[in-house]
């Protein structure tokens, strides 16, 4: 079991604010995640989460608003097929899919927020960790 | 070099009894961008933020990064206490220490020290590498357009009008009214028609500030927010009209339901409209009805609900069985819809009128029988399993409202969308009567199919929205928000490197970007008053010229290369 460090692309609107409530009722998380707050979940790039990746985070989440409560006139259904046809670069790459966790509609609630966190946590502990596999290609910068 | 001031808020305690200030001050005096580190009981209070204040003044910092409490709880009044205070937004930054890092991370005091010094170095990177967007300010044009003249229209219009602005009304028949000039009485109050429209139509006749085209087919509109202009022939002369906002109460049809229950196949099977066409010349001797319900609605085409052809049917099915001597009125249904106070009321005061109420199922409709008039209806009654053979004279249908045929057109050249049915669709969860293009509002059953009071109130809500707008000289294109305070930004593209490839054209949820002719090439251009900064063009750009200043890809990748 090692300690996986997870980046977090959360939206302004649903995914910080769940991050927020969960941290306003005091919820206990293991700490070796980041919050990077976004816009929307659409503006989150690919070549953001794989540059993540390469340099070492085990695990990338990105939180956005529930289908149909976008801020942005459904821009997060854009962003959904996005993260699918990412999975199965990160399946063909050898990465893994399971690497990568988005969460639409889910993250608003602190309870749920908690929920996702702990379970992408356990997830990504039985994995190899991602830092010496790569260093050898170069990958990492 | 730039020239941070961080300030680290103990919150009273809340932030520093699990996280270790003193190691993230000597981690913080080795960041050569940092000038001075100040760390504060709490950055909320007044007396506070002022201090800080006067420190940035007096050590011309370039930047702030506030290391405290979230956005959501008492990080805003900080920014804006410093706002006030004379230091520019888009110099300061705040990062969250309180409810993303001590709150959540009590019990690990080692851990949430090393993520509070991460946060803060990501804080410090997003400082150094976030960028100002433009804005641009257009003046508006204080004149008011609204695409029809039925109830809804009609009150947005009186109600602009009595706010002192001007109002041009585009009605494609001759006569303003709308649906109204059709029916007989409306309901829940059953008042006459032709009374509620007179005051309305008196308004716009002698109203100097309403101008009323009728007989007006729309061409094209083009422009933006505050500024429309909308070509088009009324009565064969071809006019234009420039207008800040554009209210579209164009209303909807009747459905005609040609082949069902042998409607148009034989005598005495009518619609609802047809009913009130004859209340409309006068009494006449209708005989024992039936009203058959949800014909052609709530079926595999139609799965809505209409709304008002329940309320119809209770209201004429009152108007004959008051008569005397009352006929016998049935009223086939497959479950009534009468939502809300006035229209339960309505419903039960049918129900003591004597009407009776045979629910059917939608497998197995009423059928009409009879050789070339209504002989009578036989009907599977769905409450107690029998099948009920009513003799009757008439057959009413109430049939639902569906949308314009040319929705789909105006639609386009207005730059808003319909929904998969053809009814204007709105900005769904927050956003009533607005559409995707700020200054278009919609309103009445160009909307969704409702009464003509709910219409009315819809377009006079409209119109309030709308003065909004219009009572703005100048509007600047970052208040354009649709979300609570600014815009974060406008996207933008680099001129250079842009390769006109269009996938930010059809990224964009608000149709910002075009294409436009540089030389001999195409590159995309933003449209400000339209770009919401939600970024949906931002990863769809093949070479990253397109970016969002706020949020660009030397910011998120600095973030990223220092988050551990």
């Amino acid at each position: 079991m090692n300690e996986p460090r997870i980046l977090v692309f959360a939206c302004r609107w649903c995914g910080l604010i769940g991050a927020d409530a969960a941290g306003k009722k005091r919820i206990s998380l293991p700490a070796r995640f980041r919050v990077i707050p976004v816009e929307c979940a659409a503006l989150v790039e690919t070549d953001a989460i794989l540059r993540a990746l390469a340099g070492g985070i085990d695990g990338v989440a990105i939180l956005g608003c529930h289908i149909g409560g976008c801020r942005y006139n459904n821009a997060n259904q854009t962003a959904i097929k996005r993260m699918e046809l990412l999975k199965d670069l990160l399946d063909t790459t050898g990465i893994g899919s399971n690497r990568l966790l988005f969460s639409f509609g889910t993250a608003h609630e602190d309870y749920q927020f908690e929920e996702i966190i702990k379970n992408f946590f356990d997830e990504l502990a039985v994995l190899s960790p991602l830092d010496p596999w790569l260093a050898p290609f170069g990958v990492i910068s | 070099m730039a020239n941070i001031v961080v300030f680290l808020c103990r919150c009273f305690g809340e932030i520093d009894n699990t996280i270790d200030f003193d190691f993230l001050r000597k981690e913080l005096s080795r960041d050569p961008s940092v000038s001075s580190l100040s760390i504060v009981d709490s950055l909320c209070l007044e007396t506070d933020i002022e201090k800080a204040a006067f420190q940035i003044k007096e050590t011309h910092a370039d930047k702030v990064l506030i290391a405290a409490c979230s956005t959501l709880s008492r990080g805003n009044l900080t920014v804006d206490g410093l706002i006030k205070e004379g230091v520019e937004r888009h110099k300061i930054g705040l990062v969250d220490i309180r409810e993303g890092c001590s709150w959540i991370h009590g019990n690990d005091s080692e851990g949430a020290t090393k993520k509070a010094k991460d946060l803060i170095n990501m804080g410090i990177a997003a400082l150094q590498h976030k960028e100002v967007s433009e804005d641009i300010s257009v003046t508006v044009n204080p004149d008011a357009l609204i695409i029809g003249a039925g109830p809804a229209g009609l009150a947005a219009a009186t109600s602009l009008a009595k706010t002192g602005l001007k109002v041009n009304i585009l009605e494609r028949t001759n006569a303003p009214g709308g649906m109204l000039r059709l029916i007989s009485r409306c309901y829940p109050d059953n008042e006459d028609a032709s009374d509620k429209l007179e005051p309305y139509i008196r308004e716009v006749e002698t109203n100097p500030l309403i101008t009323l085209h009728p007989q007006s087919k729309i061409a094209s509109i083009e422009g933006d927010t505050g500024n429309f202009t909308v070509q088009f022939s009324s009565q064969g002369k071809d006019n234009s009209i420039q207008s800040g906002i554009i209210i579209v109460a164009t209303g909807a049809k009747i459905f005609f339901p040609t082949g069902l229950y042998r409607y148009g196949e034989i005598r005495n099977v009518i619609t609802q409209m047809e009913l009130e066409r004859q209340f409309l010349k006068g009494s006449f001797d209708a005989g024992k009805t039936v009203f058959i319900q949800c014909t052609g609605a709530r079926n595999k085409e139609r799965p809505y609900c209409s709304t008002i052809c329940c309320p119809i049917s209770l209201k004429n099915a009152t108007r004959l069985a008051e008569e005397e001597p009352g006929p016998e009125v049935f009223i086939l249904h497959r479950g009534i819809m009468t939502p809300g106070n006035t229209l339960e009321k309505y419903y039960r005061d049918t129900l003591s009128k004597g009407v009776q109420f045979i629910r059917f199922e939608e497998e197995r409709p009423p059928r009409i029988m009879g050789d070339d008039h209504v002989d009578h209806v036989e009907v599977y009654d769905a409450v107690n399993g029998i099948t009920r053979k009513i003799e009757t004279d008439l057959v009413v249908l109430s049939t639902p409202l569906v949308p314009n045929n040319d929705n789909a057109r105006l639609a386009q050249m207005l730059g808003i969308e319909v929904d998969r049915y053809g009814f204007f669709s709105e900005i769904y969860p927050m956003h009533p009567l607005e559409t995707k293009m700020d200054g278009i509002f919609i309103c009445g059953s160009a909307r969704w199919p409702v009464s003509s009071d709910q219409a009315m109130t819809q377009g006079e809500a409209a119109a309030m929205k709308a003065v909004s707008y219009l009572r703005q000289s100048e509007i600047a294109a970052s208040t354009l928000s649709r979300v609570p305070g600014l815009k974060s930004g406008h996207a933008r593209v680099d001129p250079d490197f842009c390769t006109g490839c269009g996938n930010c054209v059809a990224a964009c949820p608000f149709d910002a970007c075009h294409l436009e002719k540089l030389g001999d090439r195409y590159i995309s251009t933003v449209n400000m008053m339209r770009c919401k900064a939600c970024g949906s063009c931002v990863p769809v750009c093949p070479n990253g010229s397109m970016q969002i200043p706020e949020h660009n890809y030397r910011m998120v990748g600095e973030m990223i290369k220092r988050a551990f």
